[in-house]
């Protein structure tokens, strides 16, 4: 089990070094997206500082709040985006039946897939959460440790989703647009305090678009060091993370090739 | 005259080629509806927490109408930037520079063509799930006629801001980075997510002189609360925005084509 783990971390940090190397060789194009996406977040977080210096709480939310989960959510997604930004081009490449050279390597399709490209402005994003929350959160050790420790299991949530939403191509035949507003509404759900959902609409941030497990419950568990609700997290990601590897492999039964003579670039 | 018909002719066929795509606009629309949800519960918590029956002279129903133009004007965001970026970079632009059309006024025409039919698809269905949400608000002829001689403007302005975006490939080797952080400006110096009144006091001067404003905030205000007052300032504003963004654009495409170097082929 361990030499397994320790196997995938290696061909994981195989694939990152060959993905950055490969954005570096447009230098000025891969620091332009990093430093643009950075910014898209300092505006968001501008934005929100406008908010609260006229209304001071949101239910309950106060403006250090929204800054934890814009710094959590934020790496947590960058780190999706930096190490499997192949994800989100799933659908794409479903319907194009462009999956065939993915399943010509040894281990697991799904690993090979996913690890196949990174993201430049997901390195923004990540740049942006820990220096956000390091500084200006300014947190002590325990609270540093969840965060990273979340920074992670976001990674590994909104990669699961991107999967999952993706796969709904295998079933529809084209879900791109789909899949780009289910990702767009969960990072939305995402980022705004989570106090303001109530009934059904916080049913569904738990369940069918899990942005409780990306804002919600992460900075509840940094703010009040709470056991209950780190573990809470721990368990919606593993859970959602077996049943989007559960409906890829179901999906990938229906693939169809599309046959074309391709060559990864 | 004859060269003013050509690029109407140009937005019109745009037009009508987005009529026959607009079924691909549909997923759009399910993050529309979870965007205008999040906001009714922002502010419906927000006024609650004030106290208020009116936040900058809105009220809630107002508000949320409000946004639903805002946003129709913010997601109707055209492609251009991107398109153009492409035509650069791929030196498909030789091909266009062969056409008996200044290649920066064609793209113009047909992007503002394909403008019109998403804002109204947009805005459409924004004002019907503020309906939902809300019910109605009162709306008078004066004021109708106020949004619809400044909306045509407001979405011209921001389409030659997106070209202009799109021109800088002349320098830039990427320009997404670009065109994310001018959206993000549009969104939030427009006053798309706070309207003006709501920004600080020392802020609100220089945001309105902003073309920004003059893009999401007027059209959306003077739909919801028409003011005699405030068209007659935005009417300037709007003309010297043209003006200075069109003298920009025509400078900046003098500028680029000079870098242009064509190998036959």
């Amino acid at each position: 089990m361990i030499s397994r783990f320790q196997n995938y971390a290696s061909l994981a940090a195989s694939y990152f070094r060959l993905n950055l190397s490969a954005m570096l060789e447009y230098r000025a194009a891969f620091w332009s997206q990093v430093l643009a996406m950075f910014f898209n977040n300092v505006i968001w977080v501008l934005f929100w500082s406008i908010f609260f210096s006229r209304f001071k709480i949101v239910n309950g939310w106060t403006a250090n709040d929204v800054l934890t989960v814009w710094a959590v959510g934020s790496a947590g997604i960058g780190l999706s985006g930096a190490f499997f930004g192949n994800a989100g081009q799933l659908p794409r490449l479903i319907t194009q039946g462009q999956l065939d050279v993915w399943m010509l390597y040894p281990r697991s399709l799904l690993s090979h897939f996913v690890l196949g490209r990174s993201s430049a402005s997901a390195s923004g994003d990540v740049l942006f959460g820990y220096i956000a929350f390091f500084a200006l959160v300014q947190p002590n050790l325990e609270r540093s440790l969840l965060f990273v420790l979340f920074t992670v299991s976001i990674m590994i949530l909104f990669t699961a989703f991107r999967i999952m939403a993706g796969s709904f191509a295998f079933f529809l035949g084209s879900a791109s647009n789909l899949a780009t507003a289910l990702e767009f509404a969960l990072i939305s759900l995402s980022t705004y305090p989570s106090a303001l959902f109530e009934g059904a609409a916080k049913f569904i941030t738990f369940t069918l678009l899990p942005a409780a497990f990306i804002g919600a419950l992460p900075v509840e568990a940094i703010r009040d060091i709470n056991l209950e609700k780190t573990v809470l997290v721990l368990f919606g990601t593993l859970v959602f993370a077996a049943l989007s590897v559960i409906v890829f492999y179901a999906g990938l039964k229906r693939y169809e090739s599309g046959n074309l003579l391709e060559m990864r670039s | 005259m004859i060269e003013v018909r050509k690029y109407s002719f140009l937005g019109l066929t745009a037009i009508r080629s987005s009529f026959a795509y607009l079924g691909e606009q549909l997923f759009g629309l399910v993050f529309l509806g979870v965007i205008l949800f999040i906001f009714l519960q922002l502010w419906r918590a927000t006024f609650a927490g004030a106290g208020a029956v009116k936040l900058g002279d809105l009220s809630l129903a107002q508000m949320i109408w409000y946004l639903a133009i805002a946003e129709g004007v913010v997601m109707s965001r055209p492609r251009i930037s991107s398109e153009v970026d492409q035509d650069l970079r791929s030196g498909s632009l030789s091909v266009q520079l062969l056409r008996p059309l200044e290649y920066p006024l064609a793209k113009l025409a047909s992007s503002f063509g394909e403008r019109l039919v998403l804002f109204g698809l947009i805005a459409g269905t924004g004002c019907l799930l503020a309906f939902i949400f809300v019910g109605t608000i009162p709306f008078s002829l004066e004021g109708l006629g106020l949004f619809l001689l400044v909306l045509p403007v407001a979405l011209l302005l921001d389409t030659i801001g997106f070209l202009m975006v799109g021109l800088s490939a002349f320098w830039f080797e990427d320009t997404t980075g670009l065109t994310l952080i001018y959206s993000r400006m549009t969104m939030i110096l427009g006053g798309m997510l706070v309207p003006l009144e709501l920004f600080p006091d020392f802020a609100r001067p220089i945001v309105e002189w902003l073309p920004f404003s003059s893009v999401v905030y007027v059209p959306a205000r003077l739909f919801v609360h028409p003011s005699f007052e405030l068209f007659g300032g935005v009417i300037v504003r709007q003309g010297l925005s043209l003006l200075i963004l069109s003298l920009i654009v025509f400078f900046v495409y003098r500028a680029g084509l000079k870098r242009i170097h064509s190998n036959g082929g």
